[in-house]
């Protein structure tokens, strides 16, 4: 994609005219995104009937491009909406790297491994966004509890000067909610593997 | 750990997805042009997995490969033995090197016998246990077979020192705990195996060690005489895919 066209392109996302699906697995979306894409890793399996519901609960006249770090990928997803008859409007297939080569903005989420984080426990507030239910086999000690669900009601309860290192079973509640809380302007990184792996290393936990 | 098998049944050859779920990263070994480049990607995307390493337990003379083709749509170079004689560059393993994926990470051991450059990968899932739990064979330890020595070698006396370095490498997998899984390059008919293939395409080490027939033989000479005399024929065009699987210019 030319440069213009690629500027043109991050106007149209940042003015709200074009939504950009980023179509790679939702973990390398985590570590690193375009502000307000929309996570959507494409697979074969029912991914464009799914984007054209989504699409179709959208305000109209919102026109699609899709973002990947993959030629093939990129390809096979733009032809698969395209036999929904649902037009896409432009493709990136460079990926986060050519991306911010050009000059043009990213959310960086840090992947944190569970060795780093017990290593340097004393730098990050912990957030651990699993469901109460989850908490009793153990929490990473002085966490915050805040299921997922609620915490666009509970934000206010952060301190904007802390940095959050963001904790669920795997990892991938995290992701969507350390992707919430750093589009908002909150330093965070995100527990890569999840209490499986900090319980699996044998790392502190507290109970009760 | 991410474990996706991919066949081609119409010759028997396995491939394989093999995945980090924490760090999302993935090899894939053996990698088959019936199965194609774009479905290995788009394997592994389905898995939430980005392909990091690319690697091949031996240069094949049975099957048309897509190791580079895919390493190149990665931005990655080729594993291969240090011993393969490819025309290409390439990223050379050694016995005991390991390839770190995160919690799950591949060891190299070089199982030389079908080929001078046949490597295995024992696979480790350290989220479960510090000891490997699968082994990638390759074309040493089959499902009820090994493999055949005589494809990549010009003599019939190259053949027989090939049996007798097979019979030390299919050995060495008897150190191996009974549970840990065999999964070879390929099964059933594959024209790589003996007559006692099976079609199943994964075993363990446990169960070949009590059933499986080659295994049974604990005599270099023996093992030899019964591998070179239940030879099938060479599978069809075996020089010439070995030759395109090198990297060489192959006339038509």
């Amino acid at each position: 994609m030319a440069v213009e066209s690629l500027n043109m392109l991050w106007k149209q996302v940042e003015e709200g005219s074009v939504v950009l699906l980023d179509i790679r697995p939702q973990g390398a979306f985590t570590e690193a995104h375009v502000p307000g894409a929309v996570s959507a890793p494409y697979s074969r399996m029912g991914w464009a009937p799914a984007v054209r519901r989504w699409l179709n609960s959208q305000p109209g006249g919102v026109a699609v491009a899709l973002f990947g770090d993959n030629r093939v990928l990129v390809e096979t997803a733009k032809k698969a909406l395209e036999q929904l008859d649902v037009p896409v409007a432009a493709t990136f297939e460079g990926g986060v790297a050519a991306w911010q080569a050009e000059g043009l903005p990213l959310v960086r989420i840090p992947n944190l491994t569970a060795d780093e984080l017990v290593k340097n426990l004393q730098h990050w507030k912990v957030i651990d966004v699993r469901e109460p239910y989850e908490w009793r086999s153990g929490t990473i000690p002085n966490a915050l509890k805040i299921p997922l669900g609620e915490l666009p009601h509970r934000i206010h309860e952060l301190d904007p000067k802390a940095r959050y290192a963001i904790v669920c079973a795997s990892g991938n509640r995290s992701q969507a909610a350390a992707a919430f809380l750093a589009e908002r302007g909150f330093e965070v990184g995100n527990l890569a593997g999840g209490m499986s792996v900090w319980l699996g290393s044998g790392h502190p936990i507290e109970r009760g | 750990m991410i474990w996706v098998p991919l066949y081609d049944t119409t010759q028997g050859c396995s491939s394989y997805v093999i995945g980090d779920e924490v760090t999302g990263r993935a090899v894939v070994v053996d990698p088959l042009e019936t199965v194609g480049v774009d479905n290995y990607l788009l394997t592994a995307q389905e898995w939430g997995l980005a392909i990091s390493h690319v690697l091949e337990t031996h240069v094949h003379a049975d099957h048309r490969s897509v190791a580079r083709a895919l390493a190149e749509a990665v931005g990655v170079e080729v594993g291969l033995s240090h011993r393969a004689p490819v025309s290409y560059p390439f990223r050379p393993l050694r016995e005991g090197d390991r390839l770190e994926l995160g919690q799950v990470a591949l060891e190299v051991w070089e199982t030389p016998g079908h080929t001078e450059d046949s490597l295995s990968f024992l696979v480790y899932d350290r989220l479960r246990a510090p000891e490997p739990w699968m082994v990638l064979t390759g074309d040493s330890l089959f499902v009820g077979d090994v493999g055949r020595p005589d494809l990549a070698v010009a003599s019939a006396e190259g053949a027989e020192a090939a049996a007798a370095q097979q019979y030390q490498s299919v050995r060495r997998f008897l150190s191996l705990p009974d549970y840990v899984e065999v999964h070879p390059a390929h099964y059933g008919a594959s024209a790589c195996g003996g007559l006692f293939m099976s079609k199943k395409p994964h075993s363990t080490i446990g169960y070949e060690r009590k059933f499986n027939r080659l295994l049974q033989i604990s005599d270099v000479e023996a093992f030899v005489e019964q591998q070179l005399r239940l030879l099938k024929p060479p599978p069809e065009g075996a020089a010439r895919i070995r030759g395109e699987n090198l990297g060489l210019v192959v006339e038509a």
